[in-house]
């Protein structure tokens, strides 16, 4: 069955869609991330216009963020006042990117700039990911009990002004921190088409030192909200924002998570991060060559921009 | 009686000073009517001038009857397509007959031509090339074409380089070498002329590829007896919407004997319509319903998703 997309303007199989979602969402659930870093290149790869792809992809991450933030809150796993903080810093960020996003299109090097900005953070991300849980496993297997975080350890993120009590993250430290890492979570969301957890994560647990057990919480919290304000942005400035294509992302998706969380339960977090990190690098590999092969065809059209 | 009817001619022009302003007028109607076919588009070119300026004065009765001349008439089966949510193409018909056909009973060799044009509504189009910068494929020239068609499909009794010469088909936009594409002042001046054949072809090369710029199978217009033919025209499902025309041209010995257009609407309608026209008018509340429609969703997500866990 096919369905006519309004804002991509091509007629695509409802099933392929819904599969797309679904395994998305399986691997999300499995391995705890969003899955806009994958999701956004499958559309594009599907023949979905970058900038529809990039402003739909938010909106499901949108909904995919309030479900698993939803499951968070009752865990009471969300610092409220940090995720505030991280949402403010966010969302001027993502309304800088979003005039980038415009600004990169007329002149015709967003693709690159996009890809660029993948294979730069998923290479980074994946390849810190894959050394840290090959070493974990390796422990592991050796019988050496995983080092805890150690406490009260201080760095140059605690000698800056606007300090603030974080309660439910145990912590006293500066506002500028989490503000400027909200930012730049926000920009690339915008940019990328990703809710931006594979770098605030690792960023607030070495950084600012958050508890490992709100973090997830927390940054879902700043996800949900950044999203709201990209989809938002993007539907009001680009009008990149495909309702349909989104909501068929998102049905496959809640379908898909479901499952992800089951099978992901029968692995260990080494072994999981392992997987994550293996696919993240694919990924990365997969963008990166599109950039340095000699592509089959070297012209591409578009439409002109900012005509009207 | 050629000399009977100056005559003739003479005595009404002084017998009624109305007449003569009427005449004067017809002239000046028709020498405007010339300019303009000089100026407008390719279709106006080879339409009889007559068409466009106001009406004649009365042939004069007595002059030898000319050659019957051949008309082309033509139309398009459904005037008005609809684009809703289940669209995957149309296909439309576009038939005529020609008047005062001359086609012999038997012809089985190309008396006449006909070609059929379906163009869509002109748009800017930008092109970019990419080179190779320190291993890396980066888009670095481009041209900004002010009016492409959007979709440009073309059906014929034999291939068109076979019906007329390129100056013809040049003057006429028929096919894919001669569409109409003039590229803005500014960007395309530090390019030569080779250079911007390549980003010529590339528009049309990357056009065909989606499936816009089609050409229609061998025998794309087929006659019907003498007189009558017709063309099927398939719109893919990713036909930019907006109106189509559609050209026929009637051929003979390379030479555009007439031509005929017709127009056929191409309109959103239904529920994508209402969410195309929403998102495009009012995008605040567009994206305020998204953003709502989102989180509905991923509630109702989060409640099911508790349920199976429980």
């Amino acid at each position: 069955m096919n369905i006519y997309l309004p804002i991509a303007e091509m007629s695509v199989n409802v099933a392929v869609f819904l599969g797309m979602g679904c395994a998305v969402g399986f691997l999300s659930g499995m391995f705890g991330v969003g899955g806009g870093f994958l999701l956004t290149p499958l559309l594009i790869f599907m023949g979905v216009p970058s900038a529809v792809a990039v402003g739909t992809g938010s909106m499901q991450i949108l909904a995919s963020s309030v479900a698993g933030g939803i499951a968070q809150y009752r865990r009471k796993n969300v610092d409220i006042k940090m995720g505030l903080v991280l949402v403010g810093g966010g969302v001027v960020g993502a309304v800088i990117g979003v005039a980038l996003v415009r600004i990169l299109r007329q002149i015709g090097q967003f693709d690159l700039f996009v890809s660029l900005s993948y294979v730069l953070f998923l290479g980074a991300v994946g390849a810190l990911m894959l050394i840290e849980s090959i070493g974990a496993i390796r422990r592991a297997r050796s019988g050496q009990p995983v080092t805890a975080r150690k406490t009260g350890q201080h760095s140059w993120v605690h000698g800056l002004p606007f300090k603030m009590r974080f309660n439910r993250s145990k912590l006293y430290i500066s506002a500028v921190p989490p503000a400027l890492i909200g930012a730049f979570v926000g920009f690339m969301a915008a940019l990328m088409g990703v809710g931006g957890g594979f770098v605030m994560v690792p960023a607030m647990i070495y950084l600012l030192r958050v508890p490992t057990s709100v973090v997830i919480g927390t940054s879902l919290f700043q996800i949900m909200f950044v999203m709201a304000a990209t989809t938002l942005l993007q539907a009001m400035q680009n009008k990149t924002v495909d309702v349909v294509l989104a909501l068929l992302l998102i049905v496959g998706g809640v379908v898909g998570a479901q499952l992800g969380v089951i099978a992901g339960a029968r692995l260990k977090g080494e072994q999981l991060r392992f997987l994550l990190a293996a696919l993240v690098l694919l990924v990365c590999l997969r963008i990166g060559w599109e950039l340095i092969a000699r592509p089959d065809e070297i012209y591409s059209i578009g439409p002109l921009l900012g005509a009207s | 009686m050629a000399g009977n009817a100056a005559g003739m001619f003479g005595l009404r022009l002084t017998a009624a000073s109305c007449a003569m302003l009427m005449v004067a007028f017809g002239q000046s109607a028709l020498a405007q009517g010339l300019q303009k076919a000089q100026t407008a588009g390719p279709l106006q070119r080879v339409l009889p001038p007559v068409l466009m300026g106001p009406r004649q004065p009365p042939p004069v009765l007595s002059e030898p009857r000319p050659q019957p001349v051949e008309k082309v008439e033509a139309d398009v089966s459904t005037r008005s397509v609809e684009v809703t949510t289940g669209f995957t193409g149309h296909e439309i018909l576009v038939f005529g007959a020609i008047d005062n056909s001359q086609q012999p009973e038997d012809a089985t060799d190309n008396y006449y031509d006909v070609v059929v044009v379906v163009e869509g509504t002109p748009y800017p189009v930008v092109v970019r090339r990419k080179s190779d910068v320190a291993g890396v494929w980066i888009n670095t020239s481009s041209v900004l074409f002010a009016s492409v068609p959007s979709y440009y499909a073309i059906a014929s009794t034999r291939p068109v380089d076979e019906i007329a010469g390129p100056a013809v088909l040049e003057l006429n936009s028929i096919g894919f070498a001669h569409i109409k594409m003039t590229p803005s002042p500014g960007i395309w001046w530090k390019l030569n002329e080779y250079e911007l054949a390549g980003f010529k072809a590339a528009v049309i090369r990357l056009k065909q590829k989606e499936h816009l710029y089609v050409v229609e199978a061998k025998d794309g217009v087929t006659f019907t007896g003498r007189s009558l033919f017709r063309s099927t025209i398939a719109l893919p499902a990713n036909v930019p919407v907006g109106p189509l025309v559609a050209r026929t041209y009637l051929f003979r010995n390379g030479e555009v004997l007439s031509a005929h257009i017709a127009r056929v609407r191409l309109e959103r309608k239904g529920i994508e319509r209402v969410l195309h026209d929403f998102a495009f008018r009012d995008p605040f509340a567009y994206g305020v319903i998204a953003v709502m429609l989102a989180v509905i969703a991923g509630l109702a997500g989060s409640m099911f998703f508790r349920r199976e866990t429980a």
